[in-house]
């Protein structure tokens, strides 16, 4: 199974994690991470990890959100979410936690 | 009432004011005082007069014969104010560089073209002046549309934030491809085809413009065969896919038939092409997509018979605008690189003109007038023709991620077969959105990304060496003119 942006590359590490985040936040989107043990193409709303993260502005602070959820939901897909104010809509989304059973090969 | 004396006296008043005869469209039409409305419709036409017409007399004839005028004086005109809605020409200038070539502005008052009708602008404004004895050659560049007029028109039945959310598509370029070949398969193995392609990682297939209904493959039998195969595409991907049903019909109940039978079989998308179908055909249809949530792929077949030549037609982004406020979800708009004419600058400009809600005018660009959409909902330019995993760097860099990137041969062409195309250019993709992202420069990174990206993707080192040698380098018939 594949889960749309990034899933054809090898699973990303933490330092190319925290570039992408670092792009999303120097474009002024807001981050936000979402969490579910069953994806489907067909489900738009996944399990919302706290609210979007609107007060952070350093990469490394969504990197320590992002360990807090994989500790708590460790069988869960995780992605990241990137929102844009101005076009009123999300832009980004790519999956950055896998359960184990279901790692990219 | 009246006697034969008083008869006589109203018909001598009469030819006082009604002089019968021909006079110069200048007199009338050419107005270089006039200060253009915010309401008006703007036009910019490259004229090529006959030797010794005066370039005013030429761009009045155009005002003229594409709005009030006739080639001789009516009794009529005087039953109406016909300055109301005259076009005017307001300036001219010489192209840079050409010889005998002119740019004429015209303005058009609102009224003369029905709200909400793309036929109604397009009839009067290419409508006889295109074949006029006075002039060379006559080409429509650009067209200032009111915001006035664009809010009467729908405009794309979704536009580009309804579909990405819909399909949960964020943050790439949109990936498809042309089946191969173009005509010939059965519906079986036609579908089949598009099964490898979807389940190998592309995120739609497409009906080539050719493929309607026939003989060898009716419509109906490639409808169940392909999404038999999108729908198994997207239980072992857990993607969404889909394939542009093309419902190109001989006639509009034909084609509103097929539209509800591919709604019917679950197709997220259909297609249709504008130009041969026409635009009331086509209105209809993106109508029909607005109340079904249907979205609407758009091919361009005819476009180059009317937008290749530079000094006759009409330039393609008067057509990508006319488009825009008809209605459609995907539109072809050029390449740049591959194997169909394509200026960069002039792309990048159609680009603005599809997704942006105001573009200004940028004369490098080809854009002569400031544009407002008025939050009509944004176009996905399609790119194809001729392109493969080199050009992924390239396309990337000059299409960013709102845009569809088709790659037709380019999948089913690789020796490994059309799962492994696709997947080769699924990774080329991902690798170079991955680097953009991390700050790299396409333009001159992008071969070391894409063997970087190949260096742990079999499929994607195949494919590198397989089109390593492909270019289509020729000169650009359709150039920009120099910005003076």
């Amino acid at each position: 199974m594949r889960h749309e942006t990034f899933s054809y590359l090898p699973e990303l590490d933490d330092a190319e994690i925290e570039a992408q985040i670092r792009s999303i936040l120097d474009r002024g989107l807001v981050v936000a991470i979402e969490h579910t043990r069953e994806p489907s193409a067909y489900d738009h709303y996944w399990t919302l990890w706290k609210l979007p993260l609107f007060e952070i502005t350093n990469p490394v602070d969504v990197l320590s959100e992002l360990d807090e959820c994989r500790r708590e939901n460790p069988d869960a897909y995780i992605r990241l979410n990137g929102y844009d104010r101005r076009r009123q809509g999300q832009v980004l989304a790519f999956v950055v936690h896998r359960p184990a059973h279901a790692a990219v090969v | 009432m009246g006697s034969r004396a008083s008869v006589g006296a109203v018909q001598a008043q009469e030819r006082r004011l009604f002089a019968a005869g021909v006079k110069d469209y200048r007199e009338t039409y050419w107005t270089p005082d006039y200060q253009p409305a915010d309401t008006d419709v703007l036009a910019l036409f490259r004229i090529t007069p006959q030797h010794d017409v005066p370039p005013e007399e030429v761009a009045a004839a155009v005002a003229a014969e594409s709005s009030t005028g006739t080639w001789t004086s009516v009794w009529t005109d005087h039953l109406t104010t016909l300055e109301r809605y005259q076009a005017r020409a307001y300036a001219l200038e010489a192209v840079p560089g050409r010889d005998n070539e002119w740019f004429a502005y015209v303005a058009y008052p609102l009224d003369l073209f029905e709200e909400g009708s793309v036929v109604s602008m397009m009839a009067s404004i290419t409508g006889n002046v295109f074949g006029f004895k006075a002039i060379r050659a006559l080409r429509l560049e650009d067209l200032r549309i009111p915001v006035a007029y664009v809010k009467t028109c729908t405009g794309p039945p979704n536009g580009i934030q309804v579909e990405r959310d819909r399909l949960n598509k964020y943050g790439r370029p949109l990936l498809g491809a042309t089946l191969k070949p173009k005509l010939g398969l059965s519906a079986k193995n036609y579908g089949r085809a598009c099964f490898e392609l979807l389940s190998g990682g592309l995120d739609f297939t497409k009906d080539d413009e050719n493929i309607t209904s026939q003989p060898f493959m009716r419509w109906r039998d490639r409808y169940l065969f392909v999404m038999e195969a999108v729908c198994k595409a997207e239980d072992q991907t857990g993607e969404r896919k889909g394939h542009y049903l093309n419902v190109t019909a001989a006639d509009t109940e034909q084609m509103l038939e097929r539209a509800e039978y591919a709604k019917e079989l679950g197709s997220p998308i259909v297609m249709h092409d504008f130009l041969v179908g026409g635009f009331t055909a086509h209105q209809t249809l993106s109508n029909w997509c607005r109340r079904n949530g249907m979205l609407l792929h758009v091919h361009r077949a005819l476009h180059a018979v009317i937008d290749r030549q530079k000094s006759h037609g009409v330039h393609y982004r008067v057509l990508a605008k006319w488009l825009r406020l008809a209605g459609g979800d995907h539109l072809h708009s050029g390449t740049v690189v591959g194997k169909l004419e394509g200026d960069r600058e002039a792309t990048l400009g159609v680009l603005d003109l599809l997704r942006e809600d105001y573009v200004p005018a940028d004369r490098a660009r080809g854009i002569y007038f400031d544009q407002r959409w008025a939050s009509l909902p944004g176009v996905f330019p399609a790119a194809s023709g001729g392109i493969h995993v080199w050009h992924m760097p390239d396309l990337v860099d000059i299409f960013g991620d709102d845009s569809v990137l088709q790659f037709g041969g380019g999948s089913a062409g690789h020796p490994w077969g059309s799962r492994a195309g696709a997947h080769a250019n699924r990774v080329a993709l991902e690798a170079c959105v991955q680097a953009r992202n991390e700050g790299r420069e396409l333009a001159t990174e992008g071969t070391e990304v894409l063997k970087k990206a190949a260096s742990r993707s079999p499929e994607l080192a195949t494919a590198l060496d397989t089109w390593r040698e492909i270019r289509f380098d020729f000169d650009t018939v359709d150039t920009l003119d120099p910005v003076a």
